[in-house]
């Protein structure tokens, strides 16, 4: 198999075998010429560590394909033959870019500070389709130097030693046992088509319940119907909701947007945060607004929809990415366009399990 | 004054294609005189003599005539433990450890032992004496006490580089690595994807991504296909030690 540097900018052949002197020298030739300094990434215990697989990172339907009907050797064999044909972006693509986005700024106003995302690369894959994915990353430009490629192995415990604040990947599975570790994460989806989404302001879109908040309410809503839970929600709204496996990742989101308005940047902050939640404002969405009060948290846009669909509205928003935990939202979501994560918490997931159990194949290494 | 004494319990490996593991008595014995029954605990080396028996067993289940096998010789290297000899044996056959040869030797003349029996990978849990044998050409490694040791026998390669003076001599010790790297790659190859009973972790410190892309491809120019790469850009190595649970950790020759 050649050994085509083509992407990375070197012709140097390293077939012989080298000593130090050579592995460092391949090293340099290897550099993509970038006219500035590579900025380091940040200790792991500043930054905001979001952990994305590769299937979400990059298209990989094609080898998923390959994975899923010839084997895994017939993958592996596909991945090597074709290691200098970057992927194609991915649903988290757009969102990661944002990221950087944001990084950029804030290295710009904070300059010694290592509050920034960092991203890391974090999949399930053999090592033997390494090449492949930092050829990409290097192809695309992404500033992603952390990566986990554990061989069939559960990421899980890397995802803990890594202090991760948010992970995303295409399989459910994995998403949920991150959940069960106390790790804010969701699977994420490919829209038929995406929208286009902005380039220098990163957009969080939150549902409500059994995200930001816990499930209680919904529990309410399940078990005795809406006009209880309407009740329920007047009753009791003055006591706050307990928290839902993403209100850390709207916490480091919040804390962020505060460094931009610490140096003037309210009315154009490069982080923009929205709750589009079936709640009303007028009957249950009381309650919402003054448990994030109280919780410290603001949130740029609420938006209480009384139960229409979602879609329309994130259409009109355009986030990098949305989390609810019902699959009818994520749907309805993904056929506007709009790059949508389950998060597959509280009691809106039992029957999702059932059908799961049902109709559960296996999946390739993301 | 050594000695090397054949297992004839064990059937003798094929010298000329078997990669040979010395590991000290020290690491897989328990220390101190046995316990009255003339048998000694089980020491901190034990997962790994376990998980390179698997290996072989697994290589001869996929060709009975395979000849690159893991040849383990149990090698004393202080006059204490020279003077064992029968407790280190009888401990040996108690346990049915698969060890072709033992070596007695003391402080002054181990490494004379080592090169003798053609050692390619020298284990011991006493950093001194896996550096001395370093320095001396023979590629090793330190033992340490493992957490919820893996069935499956884990190598992890460090692959970063390790500040050299820019003359001198390439170490004869990191020859040994590129050696026994490619032995290692060939053994790999015996097995597939899935179910492999031995993995290969290669861990970049700093750098990034470029550094771990360079490891993996001079491994690769070397014969050896990596499972597992893990990146660190900076971040600490002893959270994600406690996740991949190597047996031993190469440093290309070098011991860091």
């Amino acid at each position: 198999m050649s050994q085509n540097n083509s992407l990375t900018g070197s012709g140097q052949d390293l077939t012989s075998s080298g000593n130090r002197a050579q592995w460092e020298d391949a090293r340099t030739a290897l550099k993509p010429s970038t006219p500035s300094r590579k900025p380091k990434p940040p200790k792991t215990e500043n930054a905001i560590t979001i952990g994305v697989s590769a299937r979400v990172l990059f298209n990989m339907e094609k080898e998923q394909h390959i994975y899923e009907q010839q084997g895994m050797e017939s993958y592996i064999k596909y991945q090597v033959e074709h290691e200098t044909q970057p992927f194609s972006p991915g649903p988290a693509f757009s969102f990661v870019k944002a990221l950087e986005a944001v990084n950029t700024q804030l290295r710009e106003l904070y300059p010694e500070s290592e509050e920034l995302f960092d991203v890391v690369l974090m999949t399930q894959n053999h090592a033997h389709v390494g090449l492949r994915l930092i050829n990409t990353i290097n192809h695309h430009q992404l500033f992603i130097e952390r990566f986990c490629m554990t061989g069939g192995n559960s990421p899980i415990g890397y995802l803990k030693a890594y202090h991760t604040d948010l992970y995303l990947s295409a399989d459910p599975v994995k998403v949920r046992e991150a959940l069960e570790e106390g790790i804010a994460a969701a699977t994420m989806f490919t829209p038929e088509k995406m929208a286009e989404v902005s380039e220098t302001q990163l957009r969080v879109a939150f549902d409500g319940d059994a995200v930001l908040f816990s499930d209680e309410s919904e529990r309410i809503y399940k078990a005795h119907g809406l006009d209880k839970f309407f009740e329920h929600e007047k009753a009791h709204e003055n006591k706050l909701l307990d928290h839902g496996p993403l209100k850390g990742f709207l916490e480091v989101l919040g804390k962020l947007q505060k460094k931009f308005y610490g140096k003037g940047q309210r009315m154009d902050c490069p982080i923009r945060t929205y709750l589009v939640t079936a709640r009303s404002a007028a009957s249950s969405g009381t309650r919402a607004l003054k448990t994030l009060r109280s919780w410290g948290l603001e949130i740029d846009e609420a938006l209480f929809l009384a139960g229409a669909p979602k879609g329309p509205m994130l259409e009109k928003i355009r986030p990098h990415i949305f989390f609810d935990d019902q699959m009818f939202h994520i749907e309805g979501a993904a056929e506007m366009g709009t790059v949508a994560c389950h998060v597959p918490y509280g009691i809106g997931q039992r029957v999702i399990k059932r059908e799961m159990n049902d109709k559960e194949t296996s999946s390739a290494p993301k | 004054m050594t000695s090397t004494i054949r297992n004839t319990d064990v059937k003798q490996k094929d010298a000329e294609h078997a990669v040979v593991v010395a590991v000290t008595t020290r690491a897989v014995f328990e220390s101190g005189a046995d316990d009255g029954d003339g048998l000694h605990g089980m020491g901190v080396a034990f997962p790994l003599l376990q998980a390179l028996q698997r290996v072989n067993k697994r290589l001869l289940e996929e060709n009975p005539a395979e000849s690159l096998l893991f040849d383990v010789v149990l090698i004393t290297t202080d006059s204490q433990q020279q003077q064992q000899s029968s407790s280190i044996t009888s401990s040996t056959r108690h346990y049915g450890l698969e060890v072709g040869r033992f070596c007695f030797s003391s402080q002054e003349d181990f490494i004379e032992s080592l090169l003798k029996n053609d050692v390619q990978l020298f284990l011991s849990t006493d950093r001194n004496e896996a550096l001395q044998a370093s320095q001396k050409g023979v590629l090793s490694a330190v033992l340490d006490q493992q957490v919820a040791p893996s069935e499956q026998l884990r190598v992890m390669l460090c692959g970063d580089a390790v500040v050299r003076p820019d003359t001198g001599p390439v170490p004869e010790s990191q020859q040994a690595a590129q050696s026994f790297s490619a032995r290692l790659g060939s053994m790999r190859r015996r097995f597939g994807m899935l179910d492999s009973p031995l993995s290969i972790v290669l861990v970049t410190s700093s750098g990034g991504r470029e550094s771990c892309s360079v490891a993996l491809r001079t491994l690769r120019s070397r014969g050896l296909s990596v499972d597992e790469a893990y990146s660190l850009a900076g971040a600490p190595r002893s959270p994600i030690l406690s996740v991949l649970r190597p047996h031993f950790l190469l440093s290309d020759g070098v011991i860091d």
